[in-house]
């Protein structure tokens, strides 16, 4: 036999309570001398030994009263009776029921999804629950949410729970199950303990990568599988390909739409909208079965200020991941302040490269305007976007801080290298006091041309940094037109990006990290052609422009996936304590707005939706839309094969049960135990009734004699 | 008088100023040697001359003033300012049964106060009183006598009682009897914890000789409503095996008991014509005697 809450059998020592006072009583009594001695006589001695047996008896029987019922409330099970002491009992268990809420599981077959065919199941588990039996309902996914914890069960409540429930555009995280499930286990109650999986056993998740490690010991565990179809289309990117963000321009989206299906697919349509307006429509003419294809919307701004941007398929079984979006905030002007340290080209090619328009671009749509170094003192940075630095001697270190601010608000620089650059007082000057205003500490320049004199070529680092993505699409030899002879060695801090370096060499070209809300970008070559002839390339104005337009680019403008935080930063302590956010579906979340590291940040903990957010202020304040995906790592929908769930669950203990029959003959095999604490709770208190009734009996005829 | 009082352990003033009014009166025919307020069976001679009062038939005879007679040819009958005294005679109990109070007072002191109460006041209407302390066997006889002297006597005798058990209380009336040469008030003053039939055969000893027989039945209020709660370990003062109980359990039967002996002992005393009070040592001394003489006198 084991017990519930063995530790309550501690209480069974208060057994010793009534005796000690018994003892007490007996052994511990007040003495007098008494003269009246002849009417204490015989009969009267005869009648104290009878109420001291009577005494005793009444003892036995509280003692054992009390015993019971400690014994019921330590809740005593068998795990195998058999006959009379089965009969006694009460077949029991608590049960957890975990229900893969990911949205894999709202793949349907036109009629039904893996949802509603999971609630079935459950609906089955719980017509063999009795009631006042603990259950535990979890949803699974990126974050498990607990829907009831222990709940007494009542199969009408439950059942009204249960159709309450959603899958969650989440992506599952299996690995945490098993911990998530444990815990569960450990805070439960019961002489057994049983956990049902529903799940669509995906492939990706559950193939030889689970250990469930000592949660088999705790309870017994059940998968029950709601497989399906593997047909799924799904956008898995929609990415700025190219385009300054300018009012009246054209922008080139990139949208990649995978087939996760195992047939191919033909005539997929993608449409690109613009606030909800269908800006431009593609037809991929077939996708493979497990290919991906790629197809550039062409998306125009009209208006200045925030813009949602969406890529669509047509729905099909799985409708949650034919959608992406993202957001653009289209500037009507940006304003650049080239500061040159010379009175060379360098300035000269700048604005060159930033006002190279394309035919769509709108006229005047960037103001550079260019300073000599020595003036720098006299300028306003607020009335620009972005500063450009290029082979400024030194600096000042009052100026360096109110760089370090102005970056800090949000706004952007770009350092540029060349002869007149005084290595040490930039690394003296820039240091700052906390984080340094350049990414990496100057050295010396070092040559970096070949033996025939040509410099070294271009390589894109990172691939997917918004200054490379239109680089990679160049062609190669364009690419490598350009040429580094020269450049600064550098030493980049820990927290700086290498966006751009050398082929060959691997030393950086570009350089970025980011201060408060801003971003600083470091050449570590020259703006004019004395170090290279990227100036004089198609590459520069390309560079440039894509820097400008990252640079005056907005946090909430990168799209979040499901599941993550969103964040809103303030540049001053703000007026209103909390921000808001509204969820695609309406709701209006408060966040507080908190101080960190000198910054105002109102955090949105987990994003569960997926659609535009909008994020505010304060109440009245007009909102940011930040765009949130779902993650497409759930939306390969193939499940395990029999083979394959065979193989993963061999020798684990985990039964997997397909069918309503094998799942009613599972719970019938495996819920062995029997409570006990009814039958101990009846009998401790119908013993307490007996010795009520004896003691009031016994005190009437001690009156009545 | 009180406040002529000898130095005495035993008498409160207090109370003696409360009981200063009381008169013992012996309801029956006493020995004494005049004729008063107790009439007395024998005919005496006069202690002191009052005064003169016209013959009237009916007076006796021998009481006419022959001189005066002489003198003025009239008849004068002679009257004398004492009448006749009575003798009241004290027994105490000084058992050890009589040593249990729950109070500040146990029975013997009770007994020992009340005895010396009753002393001033016989003494106070001039009539003798003699005090006798017996346990196992009589320990100490003092015979009446109506000097304000023997106050201190008994007092004396008071003090230097030392209570031993009792064997049989018929014994040590009948010894008591025996002592005493008149016929007296006798006042037993004992809590009777004994053979009831013992008992009665004592006072029938006494009855018998021709006392006039008062029984104070002195007990303690525990006694009375044995109010023990609790487990208690009785031991007998009188060498009574001790019992240890939960008294709440067995007061009804203690007190049914009780409640027999005592309606034993009151109708064995009506029946000897003995008066019979019942005396709660928690109760003032000066009420317990006010009622004591109340029903003698009624």
């Amino acid at each position: 036999m084991n017990f519930v809450n063995p530790w309550l059998l501690l209480a069974s020592l208060g057994v010793a309570l009534p005796i000690l006072a018994h003892l007490l009583n007996r052994y511990k009594f007040n003495e007098t001398n008494w003269a009246a001695m002849q009417f204490l006589n015989r009969e009267v001695r005869v009648r104290s030994r009878q109420i001291r047996l009577r005494d005793i008896l009444l003892l036995m029987l509280r003692c054992l009263a009390l015993l019971l019922l400690v014994l019921a409330f330590a809740q005593p099970a068998l795990k195998h009776a058999t006959g009379f002491v089965a009969q006694l009992g009460e077949r029991r268990a608590g049960v957890i029921i975990a229900l893969d809420a990911s949205y894999s599981m709202q793949h349907g077959d036109g009629k039904t999804t893996r949802f509603d065919r999971a609630l079935k199941k459950i609906e089955t588990i719980a017509a063999n629950i009795r009631p006042g039996d603990p259950v535990t309902l979890i949803l699974l996914g990126d974050e498990h949410r607990v829907v009831v914890r222990n709940m007494a069960f009542v199969p009408e409540r439950f059942a009204e729970i249960l159709r309450a429930q959603q899958a969650t555009p989440e992506s599952l995280d299996l690995d945490s199950v098993p911990r998530r499930l444990k815990e569960l286990a450990e805070d439960m109650v019961a002489p057994q303990k049983e956990i049902y999986i529903v799940t669509d056993l995906q492939e990706q998740d559950w193939k030889n990568r689970i250990a469930w490690g000592e949660l088999g010991r705790l309870a017994h565990l059940c998968i029950v599988p709601v497989t399906g179809d593997v047909d799924n289309l799904a956008i898995t990117s929609l990415d700025l390909v190219s385009g300054v963000l300018r009012q009246g321009t054209v922008a080139r989206y990139q949208v990649t739409v995978r087939n996760y299906g195992s047939r191919p697919a033909t005539n997929v349509k993608v449409t690109g909208l613009v606030e909800n307006v269908t800006a431009d429509t593609k037809i991929i003419p077939a996708i493979a079965a497990g290919g991906s294809e790629t197809v550039s919307l062409f998306v125009p701004f009209q208006n200045p200020g925030p813009v949602k941007i969406t890529a669509k398929l047509e729905p099909d079984a799985l409708p949650a991941d034919d959608t992406r979006r993202a957001v653009a905030v289209i500037r009507d002007r940006v304003s650049v302040l080239c500061v040159e340290g010379t009175s060379g080209k360098s300035g000269g090619f700048i604005s060159a490269a930033l006002r190279a328009t394309g035919k769509t671009a709108g006229q005047g749509d960037s103001t550079v305007e260019s300073v000599s170094w020595v003036s720098l003192p006299a300028q306003d940075l607020t009335k620009f976007d972005v500063v450009i630095l290029a082979d400024v001697p030194d600096i000042t270190t009052d100026q360096a801080r109110r760089f370090e601010e102005y970056v800090r608000a949000g706004n952007g620089l770009i350092w540029f290298a060349g002869d007149n650059v005084k290595a040490a007082v930039w690394n003296e000057r820039a240091k700052l006091k906390g984080t340094p205003l350049l990414p990496a500490e100057i050295e010396q320049p070092v040559s970096t041309s070949d033996a025939l004199g040509v410099g070294g070529a271009l390589d894109p680092s990172l691939p997917d940094h918004s200054v490379s993505r239109p680089l990679l699409s160049l062609p190669e030899d364009l690419l490598s037109e350009a040429r580094f002879l020269k450049v600064l060695q550098i030493k980049p801090a820990a927290t700086s990006l290498t966006v751009l370096s050398l082929a060959g060499s691997g030393a950086p070209v570009l350089v970025e990290h980011s201060i408060g809300r801003g971003k600083v970008f470091m050449f570590t070559t020259s703006a004019g052609p004395t170090w290279n002839n990227m100036a004089v390339t198609p590459i520069f104005p390309m560079i440039l422009q894509q820097m400008v337009t990252y640079l005056t680019g907005r946090e909430f403008e990168k799209p979040r996936l499901v599941g993550d935080s969103l964040s809103l930063a303030y540049v001053d302590q703000p007026n209103a304590s909390d921000a808001v956010f509204d969820t695609p579906s309406g709701e209006t979340i408060t966040v507080p707005v908190r101080e960190h590291r000198n910054q105002y940040v109102a955090l949105l903990d987990h994003a569960r939706e997926a659609g535009f957010y909008l994020a505010r202020v304060s109440v009245q304040a007009p909102g940011l839309p930040v765009a949130v995906n779902v993650d497409t790592r759930e939306s390969n929908v193939k499940c395990l094969s029999d083979a394959e769930i065979a193989s993963t669950f061999a020798g684990t203990g985990i039964a997997v049960v397909r069918s309503d029959t094998d799942l009613l003959n599972e719970i019938e095999q495996t819920r062995t135990a029997r409570s006990y604490w009814p039958f101990f709770m009846l009998a401790g208190l119908l013993i307490l009734v007996v010795e009520s009734l004896f003691a009031d009996r016994l005190c009437r005829r001690t009156q009545n004699v | 008088m009180s406040e002529h009082l000898p130095n005495t352990f035993y008498l409160d003033p207090e109370v003696l100023h409360k009981v200063s009014d009381l008169e013992v009166i012996a309801r029956e025919v006493v020995e004494g040697l005049r004729v008063g307020s107790h009439r007395s069976p024998l005919r005496g001679f006069s202690t002191e001359f009052a005064h003169h009062r016209q013959y009237s038939p009916g007076d006796a005879i021998r009481d006419l003033d022959w001189r005066v007679f002489g003198r003025t040819d009239r008849y004068y009958t002679k009257l004398y300012e004492a009448e006749t005294n009575f003798d009241c005679h004290l027994l105490i109990d000084a058992s050890a049964s009589m040593t249990y109070g729950s109070g500040k007072v146990n029975k013997l002191e009770y007994a020992k106060f009340l005895a010396a109460t009753i002393a001033y006041l016989v003494l106070k209407q001039r009539d003798s009183v003699g005090l006798s302390v017996f346990d196992s066997e009589v320990r100490a006889y003092l015979p009446p006598r109506s000097a304000m002297g023997i106050i201190l006597q008994i007092d004396r005798l008071l003090r230097d009682i030392k209570p031993t058990p009792r064997t049989s209380l018929a014994k040590q009336l009948r010894d008591v009897a025996l002592m005493m040469k008149r016929r007296s008030i006798v006042v037993l003053i004992s809590d009777l914890l004994t053979d009831v039939d013992d008992l009665l055969a004592g006072l029938d000893h006494l009855r018998f000789a021709g006392h006039n027989v008062v029984v104070l039945h002195t007990l303690d209020p525990h006694e009375l409503a044995f109010p023990f709660k609790g487990t208690w370990k009785f031991n007998g003062l009188e060498g009574e095996p001790p019992l240890t109980t939960q008294p709440e359990k067995i007061r009804d039967d203690y007190l049914a008991s009780l409640k027999t002996f005592l309606e034993a002992v009151r109708t064995g005393c009506l029946g000897s014509h003995v008066d019979y009070t019942l005396v709660d040592t928690s109760r003032p001394l000066d009420a317990v005697l006010s009622e004591f003489v109340f029903n003698r006198q009624t």
